[in-house]
């Protein structure tokens, strides 16, 4: 296999970094000024890496995928289809920037800088390099340079107390969960003898070393904190509030997909053979995030916070797909997280569309009194999110709770479905609430219009794909998911 | 005869002494930022120890790049501790408290 | 090689009634493995205090607190606060030093690895100095 070769492999990460590099000078040449430029050239490269992703992954040429530099890489279409998502969430924190930074009140840095698109494709190719990792090796590097760009990203208002402790905290919580990760990887090394993902799986038919439990325990418990599952969440709410709301978008949606699509790949590529040893941590993981993810978001009064809660409790959800460990489950998850992203995006934008009269973002949830008659629109579809994030029939977001459910039960996991099922009905009671304050509570008369078109086109697409309109992508969401996650388990 | 299992207690000690100095300590945040380093360079003695067993250069080369990430790392936790301090004028891990939930 | 996921050794969870907790024994390792590390970790920290203590060596003195420098008494408090840029300076410094590292691993195995490897530490040279450039146009390096 010719080097070449991996390189053509590895196409939408090489047009990234190269833009990435590219775009990362004009920005320090051309200042501030720049900054429209830097994002619009970023976008364009964001969608070409997306229209490469696509191809590898529609085009019947590349149905088999491959490895790339000796093993390091593999391209198939798990990898590519992840990837799109990542790009798209990328792209539309690119666009909704420029409105949030050029409005942020007082402070020397409210601008849009040149370097927030450049550190989000950076985090991208990070991510990219994530989800198409056969080896401990690429796996860290890229969760890294997708870290890295996340902390800065979260301090990104450097005049703003509460941006800079975000970042202060994400850094110190992820920096020690890249610690336990990398422990974990070390005693996987030392106690299989390799770092490839196929290569641990054979070690692992053999029976499991207790060195090596430790390392996949500590591995689990790292991703983890990533994918912000109980008991590793506790970041998730304040970095979430404290980041500038087009960063805590970016950060709900991609570096999400990306962890998840990584645990999947690890537990199933790598820790294949011994599912016993993982299936119950996931199941308690995956019940305790539901629980605590709905009790948490009960008193918060904060719309960031509640949405980081309900990611939380989203997370949860996933993984009970996970815990089926089946190709069934594989599949839901990957529906459930493009339904996830379109209702993450969405309501994230919406959230970023509410502004008083003199500009300033609103957050507190009471603000939102209301809103159903000041600003019809925009109300409809925050209901509409929110139902969708609660599961509720009509809308799309029922559908991947149905299928991972589904797959629970296929896989005997009866118990753990129905504890699910019952969890999400009392999770819906606060996404109630935000329906209730918006359409019965006395007006609060905080929010003006928004005279943003690309806000709005944004929230009515997503608006659109989690309505039971959404129902009839079915087909093709489910084919394209379930070649998908056929593609993980081709190893088994 | 120094074997493996010593090299692997002496980097769970280091480990856990890491972790437990980003959770105990109330005092620093400069002190997390060296918890930290203790826990990578405690992964670095295992990855090297287990080369040197397995006579794989596997371990070196990951070695090396945790080795680099940390030093990235390790940039950033400062860079972002120095605009933090501009803001706050303190680094005390008890002021880190503007959000609560 | 396709399988289909049923026929994955799925161990269920039959049998809630405490079948699926006797699993958890296997975690017990880990525990013990954490509470000798915790214990023996707590001991270097507390056995040098503890020790001092009993052998009566605890015995602060204002001499003995004071800073050594070279037999002057001190002139200033050593913990006197410096200017962030040398924060800058340092950022910078372990950056560029560590990525050097990767220089003599491959200059050593150059004859291995080829034209393939020399390209590719070219490339990632030339990264390097694109953020090089970026720090220098931002005005990193400029100590004024």
């Amino acid at each position: 296999m010719s080097v070449g070769n991996s390189l053509y492999l590895v196409a939408p990460e090489i047009i990234l970094s190269a833009s990435g590099l590219l775009l990362l000078l004009i920005g320090a040449w051309g200042g501030f000024k720049s900054a429209r430029l830097v994002s619009i050239l970023a976008v364009t490269a964001l969608f070409a890496s997306s229209a490469v992703a696509l191809e590898f992954l529609l085009n019947p040429a590349f149905a088999e995928g491959g490895d790339a530099f000796f093993g390091q890489y593999r391209l198939d279409k798990f990898g590519s289809l992840t990837k799109l998502l990542i790009y798209i969430s990328a792209i539309v924190s690119i666009i909704i920037a420029p409105r949030f930074f050029d409005n942020v009140a007082g402070g020397r840095s409210a601008v849009m800088r040149p370097e927030y698109p450049v550190l989000i494709v950076f985090a991208a190719i990070g991510m990219g390099m994530m989800v198409s990792a056969v080896d401990l090796m690429t796996l860290y590097i890229g969760l890294e340079l997708n870290s890295l760009a996340a902390y800065v990203l979260a301090s990104f208002l450097r005049n703003d107390e509460r941006s800079a402790e975000a970042g202060l905290k994400y850094f110190v919580l992820g920096g020690l969960a890249s610690g336990i990760l990398l422990f974990g990887m070390s005693l996987l090394y030392g106690f299989t003898g390799t770092t490839n993902f196929n290569a641990i799986n054979q070690a692992f038919e053999s029976g499991l070393s207790t060195g090596a439990l430790f390392g996949l325990i500590f591995v689990l418990a790292g991703m983890a904190f990533k994918i912000s599952a109980v008991p590793f969440h506790m970041w998730t709410p304040d970095v979430y509030e404290g980041a500038p709301t087009p960063v805590t978008t970016f950060f709900a949606t991609a570096p999400k997909v990306a962890a998840l699509a990584l645990t999947m790949r690890l537990a199933i590529e790598a820790f294949g053979s011994q599912i016993a040893a993982w299936q119950q941590i996931i199941i308690f993981i995956a019940l305790a995030s539901i629980v605590v993810g709905a009790a948490g978001a009960i008193g918060q009064t904060n719309i960031k916070r509640l949405l980081a809660y309900s990611s939380i409790n989203n997370v949860g959800f996933i993984l009970i797909g996970l815990a089926a460990a089946n190709q069934a489950g594989a599949s839901a998850m990957l529906v459930y997280l493009m339904i996830y992203v379109a209702m993450t995006l969405g309501s994230f934008v919406a959230v970023l569309d509410l502004r008083d009269a003199d500009g300033n973002q609103v957050e507190e949830i009471s603000s939102l009194a209301g809103l159903s008659k000041s600003r019809p629109g925009l109300a409809a579809a925050i209901a509409i999110f929110m139902f969708s994030l609660a599961g509720i029939p009509p809308l799309f977001g029922f559908w991947g709770k149905f299928l991972v459910f589904e797959a629970a039960v296929q896989a005997d996991l009866i118990l753990l479905a129905a504890l699910g099922i019952a969890a999400s009905v009392i999770g819906a009671f606060y996404y109630l609430k935000v329906i209730k304050v918006m359409y019965f509570d006395e007006s609060a008369d905080v929010v003006v219009k928004s005279d943003s078109k690309s806000h709005a086109v944004i929230i009515a697409l997503c608006a659109l794909f989690v309505s039971p309109l959404g129902y009839l992508l079915i087909p093709v969401l489910g084919n394209i998911a379930d070649q998908a996650a056929a593609a993980l388990f081709w190893a088994l | 005869m120094i074997g493996i299992e010593h090299y692997i207690v002496v980097s769970s000690i280091l480990f856990v002494m890491g972790v437990l100095g980003i959770f105990l300590n109330r005092k620093n945040v400069i002190i997390i930022l060296m918890a930290i380093e203790l826990i990578l360079l405690a992964v670095n003695i295992n990855l090297v120890a287990f080369s040197a067993f397995l006579g794989d250069m596997v371990g070196q080369v990951f070695a090396m790049f945790v080795l680099t990430v940390a030093a990235g790392e390790a940039a950033i936790g400062l860079a972002i501790l120095v605009i933090y301090f501009r803001g706050r004028g303190t680094i005390a891990v008890d002021d880190i408290n503007r959000m609560k939930g | 090689m396709l399988r289909s996921g049923a026929d994955l050794p799925v161990d269920s969870l039959q049998g809630q009634e405490g079948n699926d907790l006797t699993d958890l024994s296997q975690y017990l390792p880990i525990l013990l493995f954490l509470g000798i590390a915790l214990i023996l970790s707590a001991a270097f920290v507390f056995l040098p205090m503890g020790v001092s203590r009993l052998t009566g060596t605890h015995n602060p003195t204002v001499n003995k607190l004071t800073e050594y420098e070279c037999g002057f008494p001190a002139f200033e408090d050593s913990r006197s606060q410096f200017d962030v840029r040398f924060y800058l300076v340092a950022i910078l410094f372990i950056i560029f030093d560590l990525e050097a590292a990767f220089l003599f691993p491959w200059a050593v195995s150059l004859n291995e690895i080829g034209w393939t490897g020399w390209v590719t530490m070219m490339i990632f040279l030339f990264e390097l100095i694109v953020g090089f450039a970026y720090a220098w146009k931002l005005g990193a390096l400029d100590w004024e």
